[in-house]
């Protein structure tokens, strides 16, 4: 399967959750699919999973997405741990496993070799509802189930490698962060970014 | 392993700069800490297993709006170099960074990691105060909170034992 088509299966399926996006493909080809300033991308490689971690015990009651690369998650495998530690009911882990470093030219990673099943890592690590997708429609299902029902849900999605025509994002980084912390102040009815006046104001 | 009164006087200067996260890597120096923020009620603790993962879980938190700190040792701020710089700095996130100041001048170990802290957070860029007098914790918390987020970065304090 490929990843796009993924993408536009779940897409539907999608009211105002969060989604926190690796540094890879999988970000510009969501944000085609997918145009919301509750996206928001990641430069580090492998922080994906923590990002969200934090996104998703920061607001309990709101569902988090992440979407991981088998690259990224190879580096930050940890976090896979410390999700199954602290057992958010709200996060929704996809590693869309293309078994290569695509962004970076398509060098092998330690998914290439298909010693290592991710899905199996996740439960280990405690991470109760993980899923193996291989087919656009088991991953719809899983998706489907994991947003019915209580996570830290994790979906191992078996992808072929390639990259659909995505333009780039609109949005640097800095821009990006801006728009999703409006987006959770506006959806969340909270104050997050809170300008402090200036000291003139304070002179009677 | 540090005292109850010290460790008591940073998490209280801690919630009253409006810290209501913090994530956590041990050392032996913060363990009356460590144990208070398991008991405590008002701050969310997030253990984690290597400091980088914190710097991510502060940034997730402060996106959903929480107020974060990463508590470690000045080895795990070594671990943290890239998620400092391509996350919490690329992306302008306040953290509250409480750094145990091993090698430092008194310490019996780990002199490498004390002679390279400083200069690090230097290169970072990031601003920092090294905590030596312990009546002055809960001003320099304070101050390192309102640095932090009105500049939108990290902001660090070297903890040594003599506030601990």
């Amino acid at each position: 399967m490929k990843r796009f088509e993924c993408l536009q299966t779940i897409a539907p399926l999608i009211k105002d959750e969060l989604f926190v996006t690796t540094a890879g493909g999988a970000t510009a080809e969501w944000n085609a699919v997918h145009p919301s300033d509750g996206n928001i991308q990641v430069k580090t490689l492998g922080l994906c999973s923590s990002i969200g971690l934090g996104l998703a015990i920061a607001l309990p009651k709101r569902k988090v997405f992440v979407f991981d690369g088998d690259g990224a998650l190879w580096m930050n495998l940890g976090s896979l741990a410390t999700i199954g530690l602290h057992q958010p009911k709200n996060l929704i882990h996809i590693c869309w496993d293309n078994q290569q470093y695509e962004s970076s030219g398509g060098e092998p990673t330690v998914a290439t070799a298909e010693n290592i099943d991710f899905a199996g890592v996740a439960r280990n690590a405690g991470i109760k509802s993980s899923q193996t997708a291989t087919s656009v429609n088991e991953l719809k299902d899983a998706v489907g189930l994991a947003l019915k029902n209580d996570g830290p849900h994790f979906i191992w999605a078996r992808i072929e490698a390639g990259r659909a025509e995505a333009p780039p994002l609109r949005y640097d980084e800095l821009e990006n962060k801006y728009r999703f912390i409006r987006y959770v102040e506006e959806t969340e009815g909270v104050n997050i970014l809170r300008v402090p006046p200036p000291a003139s104001y304070l002179l009677k | 392993m540090g005292t109850v009164a010290g460790a008591q006087q940073i998490l209280s200067g801690l919630k009253e700069a409006g810290i209501d996260l913090v994530s956590s890597v041990p050392d032996i120096n913060m363990l009356q800490l460590i144990n208070l923020l398991y008991q405590d009620k008002e701050i969310t603790h997030v253990p984690v297993g290597r400091e980088e993962e914190g710097i991510g879980v502060c940034t997730g938190a402060h996106l959903g709006g929480k107020k974060a700190a990463m508590l470690m040792q000045n080895g795990g701020l070594l671990n943290s170099c890239n998620g400092l710089t391509t996350t919490a700095l690329q992306f302008g996130i306040p953290v509250l960074l409480l750094i145990y100041y091993a090698g430092d001048i008194g310490d019996n170990a780990f002199h490498m990691v004390g002679l390279v802290t400083e200069p690090v957070l230097q290169g970072l860029g990031i601003k920092y105060i090294v905590m030596r007098d312990p009546a002055k914790v809960k001003q320099d918390i304070a101050g390192a909170v309102t640095l932090a987020t009105s500049s939108k970065r990290p902001v660090a304090l070297l903890l040594t034992r003599a506030v601990l």
